[in-house]
């Protein structure tokens, strides 16, 4: 066998490593966010309760609760894109997370079983949502990281490939939690 | 639950006059153990020296004989030793125990059953296990149990002679945990990292066929103690929470040895490799020194301290 024949099939092999790789890992992003697609429609899913539950007892918090709910419909759109979600879920977070603040300064709404179970199953979403979230940005990092390096970038750029965003992760949830202590409030 | 200085405390105070009385036994067995042992060689090297000189024996039955007197000196030290452990156990270790908590239970001759250290899948399942000092009970109520485990795995050589190696010697501590999962999530020192570095080190652990999937945490310093190995990504994200995280590292540093965490069916289980047997009462040093005193201390506060100190009785929601 020449030279050239086994440079040849060295190089077409290395060429379907790499192709191989780089569709594993859009794939791995894809399946991923489905995931974290997953939690997020479960946390949507509680709005409606959430907001007929708290709405009546509060009445400074009344515009947080309106984009809430329109935040709700503006996930719930049909072929709204990756980038949509994610600025819609930090949106959503931020905007709970107040309400829920808010709750402790209504003590009728703290004592109420129905919003304490709500508040119980959010807290519980959060975490999942919260282990989805970095398992994407991981995914994201590993697939951009493959876009930027030599010499995997000639391929990504001949495939078309283009870098994915990544989750914000709140300042808060790197904060130690004290489950004691929501519960109790 | 005691902290530490209530239990160095009470070490000290309620505990001393037995100590004291203790430490009287060990100068006794010490004693004791110098002379038959002195004796004993004594008698083995001339009886060694005379098959030598009456027969043209070579090195091998040197080496046999040598293998002989280390088994034999170590069964005569473990008979003559056994009454003054068993003593120590009872006098020291078990109000120790229940001094930190009530609720538990302690048996110095049982450990932790090898059905859980089977299913912790931090270790190859071993051949021989056993262990000692066997400690279970509730600690606000969330199930905790810990021993001494030491296993081994047999081999042997062409010519047919078993020999054991250790696979796993040192404290061995399962709890209930405080999330719902249902995959397997194994977290073991990150040891090829810190051989061969970043990039080899971590081609190395993604390659190991042994185990799941090779899962990277978001955590740098805690990518530098540990590597995980998991069957779900996310739930291995959704166990390891930031703080968890944390609260591991601080665990591994505070221990000073290797330790190894796995997540199996509804529990954590926590080894830390001491190499060495725990609880055990010293020989050679004497019982009411400060340093003696705090190792038992230390250890027991800290098996015993894992559920508060891994929050494992704040459970989540779904869990209660």
């Amino acid at each position: 066998m020449s030279t050239s024949l086994i440079a040849v099939i060295v190089i077409g092999l290395v060429l379907v490593l790499m192709y191989n790789s780089l569709v594993a890992k859009k794939n791995q992003v894809q399946n991923i966010f489905a995931s974290v697609d997953t939690q997020l429609k479960k946390r949507y899913d509680l709005i409606p309760n959430l907001v007929a539950s708290v709405s009546k007892y509060m009445e400074h918090e009344k515009s947080t609760l309106e984009d809430i709910t329109k935040l709700r419909s503006d996930a719930n759109k049909p072929n709204i894109s990756d980038e949509d979600k994610i600025a819609l879920d930090a949106k959503m977070s931020s905007a709970l997370g107040s309400i829920m603040i808010a709750v402790e300064n209504y003590p009728d709404l703290k004592a109420n079983e129905n919003v304490m179970h709500l508040q119980r199953s959010l807290n519980e979403l959060e975490e999942q949502i919260s282990a989805a979230r970095r398992t994407y940005n991981q995914a994201v990092t590993d697939y951009n990281n493959a876009l930027e390096m030599i010499p995997t970038n000639f391929m990504a750029s001949a495939m078309g490939y283009k870098p994915k965003e990544v989750f914000q992760i709140l300042e808060s949830e790197r904060k130690n939690i004290n489950v004691k202590e929501l519960f109790n409030a | 639950m005691k902290n530490k200085s209530e239990l160095t405390d009470f070490y000290y105070k309620s505990l001393y006059p037995v100590l004291k009385k203790l430490d009287e036994q060990r100068k006794h067995v010490l004693y004791r153990v110098i002379l038959v042992l002195s004796f004993f060689s004594l008698i083995y090297g001339a009886l060694t020296y005379f098959f030598l000189n009456a027969s043209d024996l070579n090195l091998d039955f040197l080496l046999a004989s040598g293998v002989v007197y280390i088994a034999i000196v170590g069964f005569i030290y473990k008979f003559l030793i056994k009454d003054y452990t068993q003593e120590f156990k009872d006098t020291i270790i078990r109000p120790l125990i229940t001094a930190i908590e009530s609720k538990l239970s302690y048996a110095s001759h049982m450990h932790v059953p090898q059905l859980h250290f089977n299913r912790s899948e931090l270790f190859s399942h071993p051949d021989k296990l056993n262990g000692n000092d066997f400690v279970k009970g509730e600690i606000d109520s969330i199930p905790l149990q810990f021993s001494d485990i030491h296993a081994q795995k047999r081999h042997k050589d062409s010519k047919g002679r078993e020999s054991y190696s250790t696979i796993f010697k040192g404290l061995f501590i399962v709890a209930e945990f405080n999330k719902h999962f249902h995959h397997k999530t194994i977290i073991l020192p990150d040891s090829a990292q810190k051989t061969f570095g970043d990039f080899i080190g971590s081609w190395l652990q993604s390659n190991n066929f042994s185990r799941d999937s090779l899962i990277k945490m978001d955590n740098v310093a805690f990518e530098k103690e540990f590597v995980v190995y998991g069957s779900d990504q996310i739930e291995a994200r959704y166990i390891l929470s930031h703080t968890l995280m944390e609260k591991l590292i601080l665990l591994k540093k505070r221990s000073g040895h290797p330790v190894y965490f796995s997540f199996v069916g509804a529990n954590i289980h926590i080894a830390i490799y001491y190499d060495k047997d725990l609880f055990e009462p010293t020989l050679y040093k004497s019982l009411l020194k400060y340093k003696t005193a705090m190792e038992y201390v230390d250890t027991l506060h800290m098996a015993i301290g894992i559920v508060q100190e891994l929050q494992l009785n704040q459970k989540l929601w779904s869990k209660k």
